[in-house]
């Protein structure tokens, strides 16, 4: 380029830049491009078109059609190039290279250019800050994160989940059950995700050797033997019945419970006894601890959680530690004798098992604790409503409770219909700020504008 | 490149006059270092808080101190037998536990409420509640009443209860309920792991002569035993038989149980029931005294009146 100043605009338009001439656009555009050959050499339709005159119809360009012809610049230059170059960036930018070249991205440039030092490190915390978060709040890493034992503990927790009760076996399993299942097993997926612990699903389909003949244990407590072994670092383990739901996946068990375990549990029966059972227990030849009505008072003798509902033990949700005592009662739970005595009485199995073993063993009484029913254990308002509905007893939307055992839904009660409602009011009570401020705020700004319910 | 002259100074003086404040300012790298290690120990704080709560082991109960090291404990059926007899038997152990400084036990079967069960349960709330009143007792040792400690020299602790001389004496691999029970006892038992030491006689585990060791495990092992569920059941030798059955149904109540020979703790007077007793055992019981068509029990204990003898030397 050697012109002192630039060329003047021409007639029929464009930039002729003098050293980029171009004979085949008869409106001036000065951009290269190519005639597109057709295959037998002779110029496209268009270009013979243009060659005939432009008086058949506008002058528009149609030079610039395809793709290719527009961006070729762009493109070419974006690629990259593996020549050793030693130009720096201002030389680039002169030459009409380098992808910064981009409008976008040259905003930012500026902006990151005109920036001091302390505002771009403040900035680059503060996305540290953000990635930190991102990464140990709210990916599936926090499983990982919370498991250890010095950030959460959740190896310590096994959760085993009654799955597949009956197992099709004497009554039919439908789309009901299976979409029960499904949701049951889901939630206390993504509980367990959340909080690093275990999750063992086990099948309580009737199998032939818990049949009355062959008289050989209870499930629950066959599948709290293996589990036990099968994850040698678990210390606590939680059974659930599969009509479980838990309401509020944010509280981990850590938090709910066993950071404070003197706090929330009891040892004294009397403060809720159903079943009236004479407590402490009463013989002459009792040492002064078994004949303590707290035991030893002492958290980490604790070896057994439960609850009471309103006729006794509740078994659908409790814990056990991994210990001598728990091996002990693990063993002498069911037993054949008793077994052949009581089963016709024993309607709920190794509940009513339990229940006898802590009235008549008091070595049992000593490592058992309750917790208040609606920790662990809170019932729907169908489920022992004799009285109406008890405090102590049935879900209160307003305390937030833990979880919904939908016990006894079987009998007489919608199992799909309960579990789908606590489900839904638990995702309507745990909802995200994002999601609360379009139900609350635009969803009824619309409804008031429009008078129509939406739901975006 | 070299200037001739320094450099001009500018025509417009700062506006501000160079800093003279005495306060020691920390600038550049030094505060970044600062800032840094504060942040991350706070990290560390805000980490470890979160995870540390881990809960320990649980609490070691009472452990036994040894005072006095046994305990023998008699359960006396005071309907049945004359109070002659009764108050010889009792001499009997106390005799022997003052020569070795050990702890003596005697109840009357009628003290325990038994719900309608055969007196021989007594046993049990016995046992239980010796170790209630003496709790630093290493070992109980039950002895039928119908029983004579025969040579005083022989002590439990060493005689039966040590850990190398269990490990010699216990029968191994053995079914426990003789002649033919599946279930047999354990082949790589520890000495020290054994907390209750019994014998079998010719038809099954014989509950007249037994040692358990002062613990939780005994308190478990009693209780589970005593469980009303057995004494309905109604088994045709009472806590004989409820015994066998839990021995063979619960394995963590096997793998505490160790069969010594029978002579070692209760020798027979008959040949008919079990092995019968030799000089130097250390206990006799006077088999099926007493029932139709045998001598009464104070009879046939004249048989055996040479462990007077024994303390008379002394």
């Amino acid at each position: 380029m050697s012109l002192s100043r630039s060329p003047s605009p021409v007639p029929g338009g464009g930039w002729a830049s003098p050293g980029l001439t171009n004979n085949l656009s008869p409106s001036g555009r000065s951009s290269p491009t190519k005639a597109y050959a057709g295959s037998n050499g002779t110029p496209v339709m268009w270009e013979r078109q243009k060659n005939m005159g432009g008086a058949a119809y506008q002058s528009f360009s149609t030079q610039n059609q395809g793709f290719f012809s527009r961006h070729m610049r762009r493109i070419s230059s974006s690629l990259p190039r593996f020549k050793a170059d030693n130009t720096h960036g201002a030389e680039r930018e002169k030459i009409g290279q380098g992808r910064w070249n981009m409008p976008r991205l040259g905003r930012i440039r500026g902006i990151t250019g005109r920036m001091s030092r302390r505002t771009k490190m403040l900035l680059a915390f503060g996305l540290l800050f953000l990635l930190g978060y991102i990464i140990f709040y709210s990916t599936p890493l926090v499983y990982y994160y919370r498991r250890t034992s010095w950030l959460g503990g959740g190896q310590k927790f096994v959760i085993i989940l009654a799955a597949n009760v009956g197992g099709g076996v004497m009554e039919w399993k439908g789309a009901r059950e299976w979409a029960i299942e499904r949701d049951s097993i889901r939630n206390k997926k993504k509980y367990v995700a959340k909080w690093g612990y275990d999750l063992e699903i086990v099948d309580m389909s009737t199998k032939k050797r818990y049949a009355h003949e062959w008289r050989e244990s209870w499930e629950k407590v066959d599948f709290i033997r293996s589990t036990l072994r099968k994850y040698p670092k678990a210390e606590w383990v939680w059974w659930l019945d599969l009509n479980t739901f838990i309401m509020e996946p944010s509280k981990s068990l850590q938090d709910h419970i066993f950071d404070h375990i003197e706090d929330v549990t009891y040892r004294d029966i009397n403060e809720y006894n159903p079943l009236n059972i004479s407590h402490p227990p009463a013989d002459p030849y009792l040492d002064e601890l078994s004949k303590s009505p707290i035991g030893d008072g002492n958290p980490d003798s604790i070896h057994l959680m439960l609850s009471q509902d309103c006729s006794g033990f509740n078994l659908g949700s409790f814990f056990m530690r991994r210990g001598t005592w728990t091996d002990h009662l693990l063993d002498v739970w069911w037993d054949p004798v008793a077994y052949e005595q009581k089963h016709m009485e024993w309607e709920h199995k190794e509940q009513d098992a339990l229940e006898q073993l802590y009235t008549a063993q008091p070595w049992i009484r000593k490592s058992t604790a309750f917790l208040p029913q609606r920790m662990i254990n809170s019932f729907p308002t169908g489920a022992c409503s004799e009285k109406g509905t008890d405090p102590r007893i049935h879900y209160d939307q307003k305390d937030r409770d833990f979880l919904v055992n939908m016990a006894g839904c079987e009998w007489g009660r919608d199992c799909w219909g309960e579990m789908y409602n606590f489900r839904e009011l638990s995702y309507h009570l745990n909802r995200s700020l994002w999601e609360r401020f379009k139900e609350d705020l635009l969803c009824w700004i619309w409804f008031k504008l429009t008078g129509k319910k939406v739901k975006f | 490149m070299h200037f001739a002259y320094p450099p001009r100074k500018s025509s417009n003086p700062p506006p501000f006059r160079p800093r003279t404040s005495a306060l020691p300012t920390i600038r550049g790298k030094r505060l970044k270092t600062i800032v840094l290690t504060g942040l991350a120990f706070l990290t560390l704080l805000w980490l470890f808080q979160r995870g540390g709560r881990s809960r320990h082991a649980p609490p070691a109960y009472h452990k036994p101190s040894g005072n006095p090291p046994v305990v023998i404990v008699t359960v006396f059926n005071e309907g049945k037998y004359g109070k002659g007899y009764l108050d010889m038997v009792k001499e009997n152990r106390l005799k022997y536990a003052e020569k070795h400084g050990y702890g003596t036990f005697f109840v009357k079967s009628s003290d325990y409420d038994l719900r309608g069960a055969p007196v021989s349960w007594a046993t049990l709330p016995a046992v239980r509640h010796a170790m209630t009143k003496f709790p630093d007792a290493s070992y109980i040792w039950y002895l039928d009443q119908n029983a004579f400690i025969m040579n005083p020299l022989l002590k439990i602790e060493e005689h039966v209860m040590k850990p190398s001389r269990l490990e010699e004496l216990m029968i191994k691999d053995h079914p426990v309920v003789p002649p033919d029970s599946i279930i047999k006892t354990f082949s790589h038992l520890k000495g020290h792991d054994v907390d209750f030491v019994l014998t079998q006689d010719k038809d099954g585990l014989s509950s007249s002569s037994f040692v358990v060791k002062n613990g939780e495990w005994a308190k478990f092992f009693l209780e589970t035993w005593f469980d009303p569920i057995y004494r309905t059941y109604n088994f045709q030798k009472a806590e004989q038989h409820a015994l066998e059955h839990i021995v063979q149904w619960h394995p963590t109540i096997l793998a505490k149980l160790a069969l010594v020979p029978q002579r070692i703790l209760n020798s027979y007077s008959k040949e008919k029931g079990g092995q019968e007793y030799k000089e130097g055992d250390l206990a006799v019981r006077l088999y099926a005294c007493g029932e139709a068509g045998e001598d009464t029990c104070e009879t046939e204990s004249q048989r055996f009146a040479q462990w007077k003898a024994a303390y008379q030397d002394s």
